[in-house]
């Protein structure tokens, strides 16, 4: 039994980190080109499309780019089937044979609706991804687990909502997820649209566990620093946008605040790429309108950035921070005088 | 000529069917006797144990025939996919040790062997996507909900 513990403990210590910058020396544009140049591929032929998306590629990292690539792609999101599989999974929940009877029936239909009219809903396109990369022998596995964005209602967060991949690259372990990185649904007709996020792919284990839990947890990646499911209930909403901006959220860890007016409040993330002060914004909100303010305090060394705020005035307030036009992430405070 | 087959596919089953035996008998009896007018030809394929006819199988998984298997000789892109019927025929002549690879959205990968002189192939697949969950990224702002105490 110790020898396991030492072995998991080492191979959770060598798991740290394993995120895009390790593949900072690889162009992905060649992968990207081959991807989109299949865009008419249809899911009738796997083992075909999976040659015509590998082949001509020479590292393991390259071949998953273009299967990935070509998913986000190519796969759009169910979005309507989406909303009433939720209503039905929330309604079944503590039913399982009825859970397992409406499995059965979405089940099918799903995968006619992936083949022909290439649309799914996440655990579709985190099986798109293993069924290709699988053929491509690369070791790729379908992880279940807790999704969190803005949308979701964290005290109904009971039951595993989402799914995304683990995949293995040059032997370590990476996260990815295809679902997130393919599109969001248009805010006006709350239909789905393709809009490539680039920062779910092969993502830092620790932004990444900001809003996915696994079911399993050694899919967590992380050492003996791992949050809890506690912390990710806890934790801040992060959006898409946090992802091409950030390799890491360090602080606020929650998302919801008690503090009293002038309390110095500390904001502290690990950036992707150096950003210029007059970027950082607040957009603060107390509930009857919106000010966008500069925080006074930006100190910025290395990758580190940290940010700090006073509230002179007594109120409840959403604090949304923006690098850019990026919204990031979002906070509450309610100040006591 | 014995009709012999065996695989190490798992859960594979391969149904022997009779009338197509016996026609594979009287084919093989009387393709032997022609071929050997060309005894060259004859050495070649049964030193590769080429099939005399095409393979022909059907497809289905514990509901009934699937439309749509795509079925592939490996290393290569001749293949074929099954009807609606889940029936298909292999459009080339095979040999064994030839392996075929089905493959279908939804289910196992499935790769057969051949052995022996397979004129009619029966495979199950076995869905490997059975758990369905799903949720959306959005770009949608959070919003607290405000009592009216609070206002």
């Amino acid at each position: 039994m110790t020898y396991l513990r030492y072995i998991i403990v080492l191979f959770a210590v060598w798991q740290t980190n394993a995120q895009r910058s390790d593949f900072n020396h690889i162009d992905f544009k060649k992968a990207d080109s081959i991807a989109l140049s299949y865009s008419n591929e249809t899911l009738h032929n796997l083992p075909d499309l999976t040659s015509k998306l590998t082949a001509n590629l020479e590292t393991e990292v390259e071949q998953f780019r273009a299967i990935y690539f070509w998913v986000c792609h190519n796969i759009s999101n169910d979005y309507s089937w989406y909303l009433k599989n939720k209503r039905k999974r929330e309604r079944f929940k503590d039913d399982l044979d009825q859970l397992n009877s409406w499995n059965e029936q979405s089940r099918s239909r799903i995968l006619k609706n992936m083949l022909n009219k290439k649309r799914t809903i996440c655990t579709g396109y985190a099986y798109l991804v293993k069924k290709l990369a699988t053929l491509a022998n690369i070791e790729c596995e379908i992880v279940d687990g807790f999704g969190r964005t803005s949308m979701i209602d964290v005290d109904k967060l009971t039951t595993p909502n989402h799914s995304w991949n683990a995949v293995k690259i040059d032997n370590k372990w990476y996260l990815c997820d295809p679902t997130w990185a393919s599109g969001i649904p248009n805010p006006e007709t709350q239909k789905f649209m393709f809009y490539y996020n680039d920062g779910f792919y092969l993502a830092n284990p620790k932004l990444f566990a900001i809003n996915h839990f696994p079911a399993d947890e050694k899919w967590l990646l992380m050492d003996q620093n791992a949050p809890t499911f506690k912390d990710f209930i806890d934790a801040p909403v992060v959006y898409g946008k946090a992802y091409t901006n950030l390799n890491g959220h360090e602080a606020p860890k929650k998302m919801h605040h008690d503090v009293r007016k002038y309390e110095t409040i500390t904001f502290k993330y690990e950036l992707a790429k150096s950003v210029e002060a007059d970027d950082i914004t607040f957009e603060i909100d107390d509930g009857y309108r919106n000010k966008k303010i500069h925080p006074k305090t930006t100190h910025q060394e290395d990758s580190s950035l940290t940010v700090q705020y006073q509230f002179d005035t007594t109120g409840f307030y959403d604090v949304h921070l923006f690098i850019g036009e990026d919204r990031i992430s979002t906070y509450t405070f309610n100040v006591k005088g | 000529m014995k009709t012999l087959f065996t695989s190490n596919a798992p859960k594979l089953s391969i149904q022997l069917m009779k009338p197509t035996l016996v026609m594979a008998l009287i084919l093989c009896f009387f393709s032997t006797s022609f071929m050997n007018l060309d005894a060259q030809n004859t050495a070649s394929k049964s030193a590769n144990n080429v099939q005399e006819s095409l393979l022909k199988g059907i497809v289905a998984d514990e509901n009934g025939p699937l439309l749509g298997v795509n079925i592939l000789l490996k290393g290569t892109t001749t293949g074929t996919f099954t009807d609606e019927k889940g029936a298909f025929t292999f459009p080339k002549a095979l040999k064994q040790g030839d392996v075929l690879v089905f493959s279908f959205v939804g289910y196992d990968t499935k790769e057969i062997k051949l052995v022996g002189n397979l004129t009619m192939l029966k495979v199950e697949m076995t869905s490997d996507l059975n758990e369905i969950l799903g949720t959306v990224d959005t770009n949608t702002p959070y919003k607290s909900k405000r009592s009216k105490r609070r206002n």
